[in-house]
């Protein structure tokens, strides 16, 4: 621990050496600083939150995501080819060591950066909060500064794909053609369930019940808010729809009517609703009644959602760094890895140029959803094919799930969960959320949702872990290996 | 030559270039805009960072633009519109002189994004910040572009003044508690707004000036040529700006497209028939009231009339509105006991449209084949079924007002059947009002409605002679009228009319 903790030591030196510390201090103090000078909101207080933490913490993110990029690889390549190496080489401590003890000083400089200007823009956000009148902070402590952990209807999957494969079953029976995309059909049929139980039809009343479970208790007292978002089978003149809402259950519980709401389709709408209107078992009953003249949808996955409030921002804010540190181990890992065999320059380019793959995972995304390179046209419904798609669509998908283990829970392919015994499988379906969450710590914090510890924990298993174990695996064997004392191109 | 010498001579020269360049600079512009020899105008009035980003960034600006409005697409689809107001002034600023930018962006904030929300408040936020986007930025930057004043017009008249949105009350109102600020009196009085004398008149002067960007000069002369008009109501703001939009159209004829000059005419004569329905304001207890303006249906007619003289592709259309506005103006005025003009105007659109019926069920209804009762008792019937809050408000107003005029009359029959007619009218509306759309196209209480036409009529300043007054006050039991200078609590309607 010693030969790590005193390697760790060299980088802060050297840190302080390349007057990065300084630098990065300076840049990031001065973002949390000077963007609230800079940005327009959209004049509310809450927009105002929003805008801050969206634009300080990517600013962050990204500044520091660079530096360490930079800081990781220059470390490592400038000590071989300065062959500052080969004195620390031939001290009585292990290759890996030094890799290691690299990283652990560059992620502690992380901390300390992370720490001092994630506390600047906490401090500036209670600051400016504290100046708004009472009611606006009452607001921002409702919907912003605020860790929310939310409550969905049951989804019916199961019942849902047994329903689409019975259909299915029974069609082929009735004699379907085999030409047609079997795939495609049962996905038509799909949404066609699915629809059963998210459409209300003009002048009908849907009824959608959320158990509390274990949280009744805690959440007595406490108002709730509604989160709805629907979409509409035909237009408006006025660009919206009627809502009449209620939330209780009839002779059960307290009832609460809502005002007939001017609602806009495709949009989150969220509102208030009065405690205490679950029932004793934990069920809040939300009756919505359509008085328009056509259909609403409400999406099963994100057409309803309470919110309760699950904590409090300080700690969730705390939280959301932590998934941003998670991040800066992985790129430190990264550039680390890439300094084990190639220069400076090379090291850094081979960083950016895989930081700029992952970030353009959209496009990798659209090739593995589209099975093809050739792209698909939406007017004729037809999908190109190209000899490549064989062996490129394969490993963008190899490639896109490595991405996502960085940037959402992780999910089990299906093919590897074949091969786990069904014990194993169900263990590992029930620790891992579905559907995928992603890790968006700026997202979360801007809109005052809450970012649990297991979470965290999963962001930090699988990105530092994982990730960072894997490259960090393959960055020390190829260290391990590299001669240090050969001649090199800047001697 | 000494080296110190030789520095200072070339810096004195570098000066003396520079200052030079700047003087030719200036000529260029002025040729290249003469000449229009560039659809690219000199930035002018901007600020030095915005002067300098379009300057040092060239044709990155475009680039830049792009990717700014890819992410505002991206927010917009995900429902996150706290960012929107950054990035569209960053588009905009990036692209100054690009018209559809700025009305683009105008739009979007006014109807896509505004309607996002279910508090109407947080709809006005928006649709104030799009007018304030072409007001206070776009126009700045291009003063001469008229689309931007049709842009600017269109909002006022179509999202402020016309009633599809469901918060457009709201809006009304508060624009008008705005513009309260500046017109306390129903009649503004524009001399002094244009020579201030005191510091509360100067002070609303510099508001009007400074904040809403209205020249109070331009504003008399469109009073005077469109009027009256009530500022205070949004569709005289849409006359100002498409009014200024033809002057300048006027001032530089060789760089505006006819379409455009077509359809800013095109929303002062619709702006001037939304202000003849409803471009009367009342201040009440309750809130807001509004009611025809029957004193410009000239000036609406002069501006139909020169419209279709001036628009050949639409004439025939213009003239169908202008058909229709006639058809109105007649019933309006009849229904609010303006008999000599509605008689004067039923025989105008006899001698302009002898051959076009003039009721929408009745084939045979020419002109000539109808006298002006007859017409007029007919629409009453066809308003019953209407859903036009404007025309119902109006007609309801017209009935009472006939009521109580009846009621002067000692014709206490006719009076309550007029009333009783009024209250039918309206209880038929009420109940074709779709659920939840009250507010938006509800009317107030009936009751409310009655009290404010008999304030109208009893008004010492504007209502009838002194003595039909005091008639009307013994006929309903009212006390008598108090002498001038001291103040009455409103009369409520009793006896036969109630």
């Amino acid at each position: 621990m010693q030969r790590l903790l005193a390697i760790a030591g060299l980088t802060w030196k050297a840190a302080f050496r390349f007057r990065l510390f300084v630098v990065i201090a300076v840049l990031l103090l001065g973002s949390v600083v000077g963007l609230p000078l800079l940005i327009k909101d959209d004049g509310t207080a809450r927009g105002c939150t929003q805008i801050l933490l969206t634009y300080t913490l990517s600013v962050i993110t990204v500044l520091l995501g660079l530096s360490t990029l930079w800081l990781s690889c220059g470390l490592l390549a400038r000590d071989i080819e300065e062959c500052q190496i080969q004195v620390v080489a031939v001290k009585p401590v292990a290759r890996w060591q030094i890799w290691l003890g690299k990283w652990l000083g560059i992620m502690a400089l992380n901390a300390v950066m992370l720490a001092l200007s994630g506390a600047s823009v906490y401090g500036l956000l209670l600051w400016r909060a504290a100046r708004l009148p009472a009611e606006e902070q009452k607001t921002l402590r409702r919907e912003v500064l605020v860790a929310r952990g939310s409550l969905k209807p049951p989804t019916f999957e199961r019942e849902i794909e047994a329903e689409t494969d019975r259909l299915l079953e029974e069609r082929l029976k009735q004699g379907a053609s085999g030409a047609v995309n079997l795939r495609e059909v049962r996905r038509e049929i799909r949404e066609q369930v699915k629809a059963r139980d998210q459409l209300v039809p003009p002048s009908a009343i849907r009824q959608w019940e959320i158990h509390l479970g274990l949280l009744k208790s805690s959440l007595r007292d406490q108002p709730l808010h509604l989160r709805i978002k629907f979409n509409a089978a035909d237009k408006s003149p006025s660009g919206t729809f009627i809502g009449l809402w209620q939330v209780g259950a009839p002779r059960q519980t307290q009832l609460w009517r809502s005002q007939p709401m001017s609602l806009a389709p495709d949009t989150f709408h969220e509102f208030e609703i009065p405690p205490n209107l679950f029932d004793e078992n934990g069920v809040l009953t939300i009756s919505f009644a359509n008085v328009n003249n056509t259909s609403l949808l409400f999406p099963l996955e994100d057409g309803i959602e309470v919110l309760y409030r699950e904590g409090g921002f300080g700690l969730n804010f705390a939280r959301g760094v932590g998934i941003i540190f998670c991040w800066m181990a992985l790129l430190a890992a990264l550039g680390l890895t890439a300094a084990s065999f190639l220069s400076f320059p090379v090291a850094a380019f081979f960083s950016l140029g895989v930081l700029t793959v992952a970030l353009s995972s959209g496009t990798l995304a659209n090739v593995v959803s589209d099975r093809t390179i050739m792209g698909f046209n939406a007017e004729t419904g037809v999908a190109g094919h190209s000899i490549a798609d064989t062996v490129i669509v394969p490993a963008f998908s190899g490639i896109l799930y490595v991405i996502h283990l960085a940037t959402q829970t992780a999910t089990i392919p299906e093919w590897f969960a074949k091969l786990l015994p069904a014990g194993v499988r169900e263990s590992l379906s029930g620790a891992l959320p579905s559907p995928a969450r992603p890790f968006s710590p700026v997202d979360a914090l801007s809109t005052g949702r809450s970012i649990a510890w297991t979470h965290l924990g999963l962001a930090f298993v699988q990105i530092v872990l994982l990730l960072g174990g894997i490259i960090g695996l393959i960055g020390t064997s190829i260290f391990n290996r590299r001669e240090l004392a050969t001649a090199q191109g800047t001697q | 030559m000494n080296s110190r010498l030789k520095k200072f001579l070339l810096v004195a020269l570098a000066a003396a270039l520079l200052s030079g360049v700047a003087q030719v600079q200036n000529r260029m512009n002025r040729d290249r805009e003469a000449l229009g020899l560039t659809r690219v105008q000199p930035l002018e009035n901007a600020p030095p960072v915005l002067a300098f980003t379009t300057v040092a960034l060239g044709g990155f600006r475009g680039l830049i633009s792009n990717l700014l409005w890819m992410r505002a697409t991206e927010l917009q689809d995900e429902d996150k519109f706290f960012e929107i107001v950054q990035l569209a002034d960053w588009i905009t600023k990036l692209e100054p002189h690009y018209t559809q930018v700025w009305s683009f962006e105008a739009w979007n904030m006014g109807w896509n994004i505004s309607v996002k929300f279910k508090s109407y408040a947080d709809r006005w936020r928006w649709l104030r910040r799009a007018i304030e986007l072409l007001r206070d930025e776009a126009l700045r930057y291009n003063p001469d572009d008229i689309l931007l004043y049709r842009e600017l017009a269109w909002i006022f008249q179509d999202k402020m003044g016309k009633n599809t949105d469901d918060a457009s009350l709201y809006y009304k109102r508060q624009w008008a508690e705005e513009m309260q600020q500046i017109f306390q009196k129903k009649t503004p009085d524009f001399d002094e707004l244009i020579h201030p004398r005191t510091d509360a008149a100067e002070a609303r002067a510099r508001l009007l000036r400074e904040k809403f960007k209205l020249d109070p000069a331009f504003m008399k002369e469109v009073d005077e040529r469109y009027g009256p008009l009530e500022w205070r109501l949004p569709e005289a703001h849409a006359i100002y700006w498409a009014a200024l939009g033809t002057q300048i159209a006027k001032d530089n004829p060789t760089r505006v497209n006819q379409n455009d000059l077509i359809t800013l005419r095109r929303v002062i004569y619709q702006s001037m028939l939304l202000s003849f329905q409803r471009g009367r304001l009342e201040l009440s207890p309750l809130g807001f009231e509004f009611g025809p303006n029957l004193d410009i249906i000239p000036n609406v007619n002069d501006a139909y009339e020169q419209n279709f003289a001036e628009d050949d592709i639409y004439k025939g259309d213009i003239q169908k509105a202008h058909r229709n506005f006639l058809r109105q103006a007649v019933y309006f005025l009849y229904a609010n006991d303006r008999l000599a003009e509605a008689a004067k105007w039923f025989r105008y659109l006899g001698e302009k449209y002898p051959d076009k019926r003039i009721l929408d069920d009745d084939p045979n209804s020419l002109p000539g084949n109808l006298t002006l009762d007859q017409y007029a008792v007919t629409r009453v019937q066809e308003d019953v079924l209407d859903t036009s809050r404007d025309r119902m408000k109006a007609a309801i107003e017209g009935l009472l007002s006939n009521s109580y005029r009846s009621l002067i009359q000692d014709e206490d029959e006719r009076a309550a059947g007029y009333k009783n007619l009024a209250r039918k009218v309206y209880e038929s509306y009420k109940s074709h009002t779709p659920q939840g759309r009250a507010e938006a196209m509800g009317l107030e209480p009936f009751e409310v409605i009655d009290k404010s036409v008999l304030n109208r009529l009893l008004d010492p300043d504007r209502g009838i002679p002194p003595e039909i007054r005091a008639l009307l006050r013994t006929k309903l039991r009212l006390p008598a009228e108090p002498a001038p200078g001291k103040s009455e609590a409103a009369p409520a309607p009793a006896g036969t009319a109630k």
